[in-house]
C-alpha cells in the first residue's frame, strides 16, 4: 500500500497524442455530421415547420371562411324565413282585406237593394193612395150623388141638408 | 417492436453490469497471482522489495489510464495500431503487439503496464530492432526538493535502463513535459473515439436519410427516434443560449459536442472490448472539446463581446482595467471550467466503481479470507449497481451541461447590443435561471468533482 499516494495519476497529464487525435476526430466528426446531417435535418426540420404553419394558416384560413359562410347561410335561411313570413303576413292580410271588400260590396248591394225596394214599396204605396183615393173620393161622389138623387127629392131634405152643411161651415 | 428493444436494453445494462464485475475481478486476480509468480503482467516487475499486497490505487490508476492495447484478463488483449515518433529516430509504426505485453523492446520502445515508453540513454544499439526485456523495475524516487516521482527502468541484458513516458502537455507542472518520444498511436481512448464518431455518422446518416426519403411525410423509424433529441436541444439550448438570430449557425457544433461527449461517456460506461476506456475521463480530451468551444466562442465574438470584454463600457474609468483583467482570466477561466467539470465528473465515476470492485479483494484479503470476498462482492456488487445507475444519469447530464455551457458561450459572444447591463456574466445567469436541469444539475454534481 505504500505507493497509493504515488502511482501515476496520468489521465490528468494531457498526452499530446491524444490531444492531436481528439482534435482531428471532434473535427473530422463535425464536417461530416455538419455536412452530412445536421445542415439537411436543420433545413428538413425548418421546411416541415413551415410547411406546418402554412397548412395551419390555411386550416385557419379556410375554417374562417367556412365561418363566413356558415353565416352567410345562416343569415340566407334567417332571411328566407323572414321573407316567407313576410309573404304568408301579407297573403293573409290580402285575404282579409279581400274578403273584407267582398263583404262590404255586397253588404252595400244588399243595402241598395233594400232602399230602392223601399223606395219602390214607398212609390207604389203612395201610387196605390193617391188611387185609392181617387178610388174612395169617386166612390164618395157616387155615393153622395146617390144618396143626393133620393134625398134631394123633397123640399124638407133640401132644407135640412141645407141646415146641415151650413152648421158645419159654422 | 419497442417492447423488443425495452427487452434488448435491459439485457445489454444486465451483462454490462455481470462484465464490468468479472473483468474487474480478472484485473484483481492478476495482481494477486502476480506475487506469486504466475504468468501475468505483474511478473514483469523485477520485485525487489516484495510488494506483494492488493494495491487498489494501482489497478484504479492503471484502468481510469490510457492504454495501448485493450486488456481483458493475463496476456489476453486486442492489439492496436502504433504511431510513435522520437525526433532523431523518426516514425516506428506497428501493432502494439509487437512488444509482446512488454516482453520486447522494438526500436527502444518498452510496452509498461499498456502505456508505451521509451529507453532512455540507452546505447545506439539498443534503440534499433528487437530485444528481450527481462523485467520492469518500478521506484519511487524521492527528489532533493522532497517530490517524489515513480520511475520505471526496464533491464535488458541485466543493465537497468530508465523509461520514458510519452510527452503529455503539462509543462512538467505534473510530472510530465515533453520527453524522448511522442505517442500518436491509435490508443484505447483514440480508438473508441473513432467508434463513436464511425457509430454517429452511421446512426445520424440513417436519420438524415430518412428525411431525404420521408420528405413531405410524417418523420417513422429511427427518425422519429432521434428526432426529439435534435429539437430538445434546438429548442433548450442553443435557441434559448444564443438566441433565434444565431442559433441556426451553431446548432451543427452544438449537436456535434453534444452527441461526442454522450457517446464517449456511454462508452466509458461499457465495462469490456469496444468500451472500456475512459475517454471524458481524461484530461487531454475535454481540453481539447473546451479549448475548440472556446474558439469558436470567441472567433464568432463581436464588436459589443470584445467591447466589454476589453474596456466595458457603462463603469468609471478607475474600474475599468480591473474589469478587463476578470473579464481576460473569464475567457481562460469558462473553457477551463468547461475541462475540469467534464474530467472531473467521469473520471470521479469511473473510480467510484472502480474503488466498489476493488473492495472484493480488500475484504477477502488477497483471497485469503473467502467469507469476506463474497460480502464485499454481494455489497460491492449492489452498490456497483447504484452507480452504474448513476453514471448512466451523470453520462447524459454532462454532455448535456457541456453542450449548455458551449452554447452559452458562444450566445454571449454572439449577442447583440441591445442589453447593457447584462453583458458578460451572461450564459451562467442564464444556465441557472433557464435550464431545466442545468442549474440543478451542475450543484448535484459538484460534491463528486
Amino acid at each position: 500500500m505504500s505507493t497509493v499516494f504515488l502511482v501515476d495519476f496520468n489521465v490528468l497529464k494531457p498526452d499530446l497524442g491524444l490531444i492531436f487525435w481528439t482534435l482531428v476526430i471532434f473535427l473530422l466528426l463535425y464536417f461530416i455530421l455538419a455536412r452530412m446531417a445536421w445542415e439537411p435535418i436543420q433545413r428538413a426540420l425548418r421546411k416541415r415547420d413551415g410547411e406546418i404553419q402554412t397548412a395551419l394558416d390555411e386550416a385557419a384560413t379556410a375554417r374562417a371562411e367556412m365561418q363566413a359562410k356558415a353565416e352567410e347561410n345562416q343569415r340566407l335561411l334567417i332571411e328566407a324565413r323572414e321573407e316567407r313570413t313576410r309573404i304568408i303576413t301579407d297573403a293573409e292580410k290580402q285575404g282579409k282585406e279581400m274578403v273584407a271588400a267582398a263583404r262590404n260590396e255586397a253588404r252595400e248591394a244588399a243595402q241598395k237593394v233594400a232602399t230602392d225596394a223601399k223606395r219602390d214599396i214607398e212609390n207604389m204605396r203612395k201610387a196605390a193612395m193617391v188611387d185609392l183615393k181617387k178610388e174612395v173620393g169617386t166612390m164618395a161622389i157616387e155615393i153622395a150623388e146617390k144618396i143626393m138623387q133620393k134625398d134631394l127629392k123633397s123640399d124638407a131634405n133640401q132644407e135640412a141638408f141645407v141646415k146641415a152643411l151650413v152648421s158645419d161651415l159654422n | 417492436m419497442t417492447l423488443r428493444a425495452r427487452f434488448l436494453l435491459l439485457c445489454l445494462c444486465c451483462w454490462s453490469f455481470v462484465a464490468f464485475g468479472q473483468e474487474l475481478n480478472d484485473r484483481g486476480m492478476a495482481g494477486d497471482h502476480g506475487a506469486e509468480g504466475d504468468a501475468t503482467e505483474v511478473h514483469m516487475s523485477c520485485d525487489s522489495h516484495g510488494e506483494e499486497e492488493y494495491d487498489p490505487a494501482g489497478v484504479i490508476l492503471h484502468h481510469i489510464s490510457d492504454a495501448n492495447e485493450f486488456h481483458f484478463f493475463g496476456d489476453l488483449t486486442i492489439p492496436l495500431p502504433v504511431i510513435l515518433y522520437a525526433p532523431g529516430h523518426g516514425f516506428t509504426t506497428g501493432l502494439s503487439s509487437m512488444f509482446d505485453h512488454g516482453h520486447e523492446a522494438v526500436d527502444g520502445y518498452i510496452m509498461n503496464h499498456g502505456r508505451i515508453n521509451r529507453l532512455a540513454e540507452a546505447p545506439a544499439a539498443l534503440m534499433e530492432g528487437e530485444h528481450y526485456v527481462e523485467c520492469i523495475k518500478h521506484e519511487i524516487v524521492t527528489a532533493d526538493d522532497g517530490k517524489s516521482s515513480d520511475i520505471y527502468s526496464a533491464r535488458i541484458d541485466g543493465e537497468q535502463y530508465i523509461l520514458d513516458a510519452p510527452s503529455v502537455g503539462d509543462g512538467g507542472l505534473l510530472g510530465g513535459g515533453i520527453t524522448s518520444f511522442y505517442d500518436f498511436s491509435i490508443t484505447k481512448n483514440v480508438f473508441t473515439m473513432l467508434l463513436a464518431a464511425l457509430l454517429l455518422i452511421l446512426l445520424w446518416g440513417a436519420v438524415a436519410a430518412k428525411y431525404k426519403k420521408n420528405e413531405g411525410r410524417a418523420p417513422s423509424g429511427i427518425q422519429s427516434l432521434m428526432e426529439p433529441f435534435f429539437v430538445f436541444l434546438r429548442d433548450e439550448i442553443t435557441i434559448p443560449m444564443i438566441g433565434e438570430k444565431h442559433y441556426e449557425r451553431f446548432q451543427p457544433f452544438i449537436m456535434t459536442v453534444f452527441f461526442f461527449v454522450l457517446f464517449c461517456n456511454l462508452f466509458g460506461l461499457f465495462p469490456i472490448f469496444p468500451g472500456s476506456s475512459n475517454v471524458t475521463g481524461n484530461i487531454a480530451v475535454t481540453m481539447t472539446l473546451a479549448v475548440i468551444a472556446a474558439v469558436v466562442a470567441y472567433v464568432h465574438g463581436n464588436a459589443h463581446f470584445w467591447k466589454h470584454t476589453l474596456w466595458m463600457p457603462g463603469v468609471p474609468t478607475a474600474v475599468k482595467p480591473l474589469l478587463t483583467v476578470v473579464e481576460v482570466l473569464g475567457l481562460v477561466i469558462k473553457p477551463f471550467s468547461l475541462m475540469v467539470r467534464l474530467f472531473a465528473n467521469i473520471t470521479a465515476g469511473h473510480i467510484i466503481i472502480l474503488s466498489l470492485i476493488s473492495l472484493i479483494f480488500i475484504f477477502g484479503q488477497n483471497g485469503e479470507n473467502y467469507l469476506g470476498a463474497g460480502a464485499g462482492a454481494v455489497v460491492s456488487i449492489a452498490f456497483t449497481m447504484f452507480m452504474n445507475c448513476i453514471e448512466l444519469l451523470v453520462a447524459f447530464v454532462q454532455a448535456f451541461i457541456f453542450a449548455i455551457l458551449s452554447a452559452s458561450y458562444i450566445g454571449a459572444a454572439v449577442e447583440d447590443a441591445h442589453h447593457h447591463d447584462e453583458a458578460g456574466h451572461h450564459g451562467e445567469e442564464k444556465v441557472a435561471e433557464g435550464g431545466a436541469m442545468g442549474g440543478a444539475v451542475v450543484g448535484m454534481h459538484t460534491p463528486a468533482t
